[in-house]
């Protein structure tokens, strides 16, 4: 990787937590926004309820950003809402969540060395 | 209920217009699914808690993050055309900042309080000297005051120029003698001391004074001791019983009040700075149209030839506030309606850069509009455009509304100095300029913004929408322009006029000093006679000085208040402007003598009686250059009364650029003898520098006479100047601006259609039309709607001309003729513009055109 393109990755970092998740559930393949709620919803138990506009305020600013861009294929009709939209992931925002990844899993090591985690339960 | 989703889509409306067409029906969508799954009446009540909260954060985030995008893309928009968006700017900034440098004078002679209690309440009697005959004496105006039901409380006030003594020196002070009432009705309370008693006004009484702050600053050291102390007015002893309030200086700048009104004999007043007035404050429950109307059946009743005169002179009720803002009044609001003007051609300029740009993006706009981007998206982006422009234009006007102020203070000062300060640093001068500026911003981006509808809707470019909007902007344009160079040229013409017009005096190398002797021990006549004598000797000696005499009234100095008839021994009699003045007087003038002699030192207190009259009285009596000799004497003169002899002829003189020439009589001052006087002095080279050196000759004559109002005459001439010269400056600079405007305008819409029209244009060129043929076709259909504008802005010209008299009083109304003439010169530029914006089709090869399309 260049190092330009490098740097284009980390001046994206560190991702809010809401990016992050959406990234994460995009990389799986491809979702609509609605999915998207309430996976994050279900992925951190409860605890961040995106709101609608706040949802797509994110995805709005990631498509601007390129890290996500609209899907123009839909599933079957017949399964699906018209008016919903779908996202993927693109390269940029792939390499832009591992990046995150890669940032906190130092600071968790970080966190291990220093302090001690407890095993979780 | 009402539907919750139409609600909610309701609310979704407040979205940006990028974000509603991105999101707007998937939000509707989870909105619907979401309440859908929720069941339960507290459920629903927290589901619609965490939908508007999340509505509450994320609408302004958007607004503010689509604001960005657009005017980072407004910047890049405006730097490609950086020409074009540079003039727009600078024409915007210099409108909105004029506009609102006059409204900055507007707003504080008509819009700010003034420093008193309750001032819509406070009422002025306009042309109250006619009045004020009726109620001179103390209880014929208490009794009208108390009789009249309109009013609560009203006070009359006479202010003049006095001698104030302070250690054997005099010094020049603003007196004003009020009845008793006077700090009462304003509802004035004083910073030490008191105000008036109630019966403190009855003549005869002893006279108490208040002084105002600010003289009793500078004249006393601000010494508390003041209160109670005596000082000594006109000669006569005051006790201060009071200070004014900092900045209190009603009427006039006065410094010293005193319960005098109906005293008249009490305080000495001579000179000619008089002014006479009466004020009132309304009963509670009455308005100043039905306390007017009262007022005026009042009158009526008493004296119904009053209502027979010029209704400029009628006696009337107007707002105190009005009554201040005086003639400057009418000055600003024509004023500003001028830069109004100015605002709204800058605009079309502005609109028509718009335009331009839709026209230009016209392909990609319908590229767009078939991909589905809507028209709100676009409408957003270029009202955003033009807002952002009329806003950053609004803040560099402030520099020159800022610098018009100024400029404003100086020329046409307000009555209250201190708290009617011109000044933009004001809530409403600046709420003004805002809104001015995003006004401006909505209206013209608006207006192109209309076209992208069309544009979207036949997906074939906004050509001919764009035509015939930019034609109607330039016809604005047009049409305005003309209206600001007619007014211009009749007020230049006007002014040149005035500034030409022979006063009858060369008022070049004169120097002038005036002094008054109300008070001082030169002032019974024997003293103030050889006063005189021993002045003017003195500054005869002053090395440099060529002449020097002496008048009470001098041109320039005053204005020629008063006049009565004489009448000659033939029995012809005419009014006139009587005048004291000493030997040397006419020579130092410069006004010659067309018959007969000058006054002599002969010509003494116990020598026959004689008078010099001027041309016009000569012409008027119908006795000609055969004058000298005759005899002259006043109609109301007791019969043992001895007539003047007329001993001489002068030239006529006028006592300013925009007065009339008028019947004169001089009198001698050994004869008549003056209690002040303004010596005129003509020197060799430049009189300004010479001033101190006569100030001083006079002063070694009587230290206890005061010497003020000392500088040249050139200089009153310009004082007298200024105001008319700044209004025709004023409406010759908007009106240049103007004209810049229109022709750059003509000049932007004949490239822009040659720029659309190359493929045309070419095609035409290739089957055989000359290049001058089409040039010619298209200054005709350019000047098609600069010749509209023009019929429309001749007509407009010649309705609003006669509001040009409020600012130089001997404009002509607009007639045909400058309209025309206006017109004539805006076309002719409009078209050299238009002709050298087609040059470039001399230069078109239509197979090169053809070839690129």
């Amino acid at each position: 990787m260049s190092q330009r393109s490098e740097d284009r990755v980390s001046a994206f970092l560190p991702l809010p937590l809401p990016v992050f998740h959406m990234l994460l559930a995009l990389s799986e393949g491809e979702r609509h926004g609605y999915f998207l709620k309430r996976e994050i919803l279900r992925r951190t138990g409860g605890k961040l309820n995106l709101g609608s506009g706040a949802l797509y305020g994110s995805i709005g600013r990631m498509l601007e950003q390129g890290l996500i861009e609209e899907s123009g294929d839909r599933p079957d009709p017949h399964l699906d809402d018209q008016r919903r939209r779908y996202y993927r992931i693109t390269a940029l925002g792939r390499r832009v969540a591992q990046a995150e990844a890669v940032r906190l899993q130092k600071l968790v090591r970080l966190a291990e060395g220093s302090l001690g985690i407890p095993e979780l339960a | 209920m009402p539907d919750p989703r139409r609600f909610y889509r309701l609310l979704l409306r407040l979205y940006p217009a990028r974000f509603r067409e991105e999101f707007e029906s998937p939000l509707e969508g989870q909105f619907a699914d979401d309440y859908r799954d929720t069941a339960g009446r507290a459920a629903r009540a927290a589901f619609w808690l965490h939908a508007l909260r999340d509505l509450a954060v994320s609408i302004p985030r958007e607004l503010l993050h689509e604001l960005v995008q657009d005017l980072r893309y407004a910047a890049r928009t405006y730097r490609r055309r950086a020409l074009a968006a540079a003039l727009a700017l600078a024409s915007l900034s210099l409108a909105i900042g004029a506009t609102t440098g006059v409204f900055s004078v507007v707003n504080a002679l008509l819009l700010r309080a003034l420093p008193f209690r309750e001032p819509d309440r406070l009422v002025q009697l306009a042309n109250f000297d006619r009045f004020a005959i009726e109620v001179s004496q103390r209880s014929k105006f208490y009794g009208w005051r108390g009789q009249a039901r309109y009013w609560q409380d009203a006070a009359a006030y006479h202010s003049s120029q006095m001698n104030l003594m302070r250690g054997g020196q005099a010094v020049r002070v603003n007196v004003t003698q009020t009845s008793a009432s006077f700090f009462t009705a304003l509802g004035t309370e004083m910073q030490t001391g008191r105000g008036f008693a109630a019966d403190e006004d009855v003549p005869g009484a002893d006279v108490v004074a208040v002084i105002g702050y600010g003289a009793w600053q500078q004249l006393f050291g601000g010494d508390p001791r003041i209160l109670g102390a005596t000082i000594r007015v006109s000669g006569s002893p005051l006790t201060v019983v009071g200070v004014a309030p900092p900045g209190f200086d009603y009427p006039g700048k006065t410094a010293i009040w005193a319960p005098t009104y109906f005293d008249r004999d009490r305080l000495r007043t001579s000179n000619a700075h008089q002014s006479v007035g009466a004020f009132g404050r309304l009963a509670p429950g009455t308005n100043l149209p039905r306390a007017a109307a009262m007022y005026q059946a009042e009158l009526q009743r008493q004296d119904p030839r009053a209502f027979r005169k010029d209704p400029a002179y009628r006696p009337r009720l107007i707002s105190l506030q009005e009554q201040l803002a005086g003639s400057a009044r009418q000055a600003s609001l024509v004023l500003l309606a001028m830069g109004a003007f100015v605002l709204l051609i800058a605009c079309a300029g502005v609109a028509q850069l718009l335009l331009s740009r839709i026209t230009e993006r016209a392909p990609e706009l319908a590229i767009r509009a078939a991909l589905g981007a809507s028209r709100a998206r676009l409408v957003q982006q270029l009202i955003t455009e033009s807002v952002a422009l009329t806003l950053a234009a609004a803040a560099a006007g402030m520099v020159v509304a800022h610098w018009a102020c100024r400029l404003a203070a100086t020329v046409q000062p307000s009555s209250l100095l201190s708290t009617q300060r011109y000044t933009v640093l004001d809530w409403r001068v600046l709420v003004f300029a805002g809104a001015l500026a995003v006004l401006s911003g909505l209206v013209f981006g608006v207006l192109p913004a209309v076209l992208i509808g069309r544009t979207l809707r036949t997906h074939a470019g906004a050509s001919s929408g764009a035509v015939r909007m930019r034609g109607a902007l330039l016809a604005l344009q047009t049409a305005l322009a003309v209206v600001l160079v007619a007014g211009a040229l009749s007020m230049g013409g006007a002014f040149l006029k005035l500034a030409g017009t022979d006063l009858g005096l060369r008022t070049r190398n004169v120097a002038t000093l005036t002094v008054s002797l109300d008070g001082t021990r030169e002032e019974p006549d024997a003293q103030a006679r050889q006063y005189y004598q021993q002045a003017l000797d003195r500054l005869r000696a002053v090395p440099g000085v060529e002449s020097a005499g002496a008048a009470d009234y001098l041109p320039l100095v005053s204005t020629a208040t008063y006049g009565y008839a004489l009448v000659l021994d033939s029995g012809e009699k005419a009014g006139g402007v009587p005048m004291v003045v000493s030997t040397g007087y006419f020579a130092a003038t410069g006004t010659s003598l067309v018959a007969g002699r000058d006054f002599t030192e002969a010509d003494g207190a116990g020598s026959p009686h004689v008078a010099i009259v001027n041309e016009e009285y000569a012409r008027a009596t119908r006795a000609g250059g055969g004058i000298v000799g005759h005899k002259i004497s006043s109609p109301f003169a007791p019969p043992d009364d001895k007539p003047f002899t007329i001993v001489g002829v002068v030239r006529n003189t006028r006592f300013s650029p925009a007065s009339e020439v008028e019947s004169q009589f001089y009198f001698p001052v050994a004869q008549t003898v003056p209690s002040f006087a303004t010596f005129v002095v003509r020197v060799r080279g430049n009189p300004e520098g010479m001033l101190p050196a006569l100030r001083d000759a006079l002063r070694q004559v009587d230290t206890q006479v005061p010497v003020y109002e000392v500088m040249t005459l050139d200089g009153r001439l310009r004082e007298r100047l200024a105001r008319p010269r700044f209004y025709t400056t004023a409406i010759l600079f908007f009106s240049g601006f103007a004209t810049l405007l229109a022709i750059t305008g003509a000049y932007g819409a004949a490239s822009y259609s040659i720029a659309r029209r190359t493929h045309e244009l070419g095609v035409r060129l290739a089957v055989g039309a000359t290049a001058q043929g089409l040039r010619g076709m298209l200054l005709r259909q350019c000047t098609l709607p600069v010749a509209a504008g023009m019929l429309a802005g001749v007509a407009a010209a010649g309705a609003l001309g006669r509001f040009l008299q409020h600012l130089v009083s001997s404009v002509q109304a607009t007639n045909l003729a400058i309209c025309a003439a206006a017109a004539l010169a805006l076309a002719i530029a409009v078209a050299a513009a238009v002709w050298n914006a087609t040059g470039r089709i001399l230069r078109m090869d239509p197979a090169t055109v053809l070839r690129a399309e």
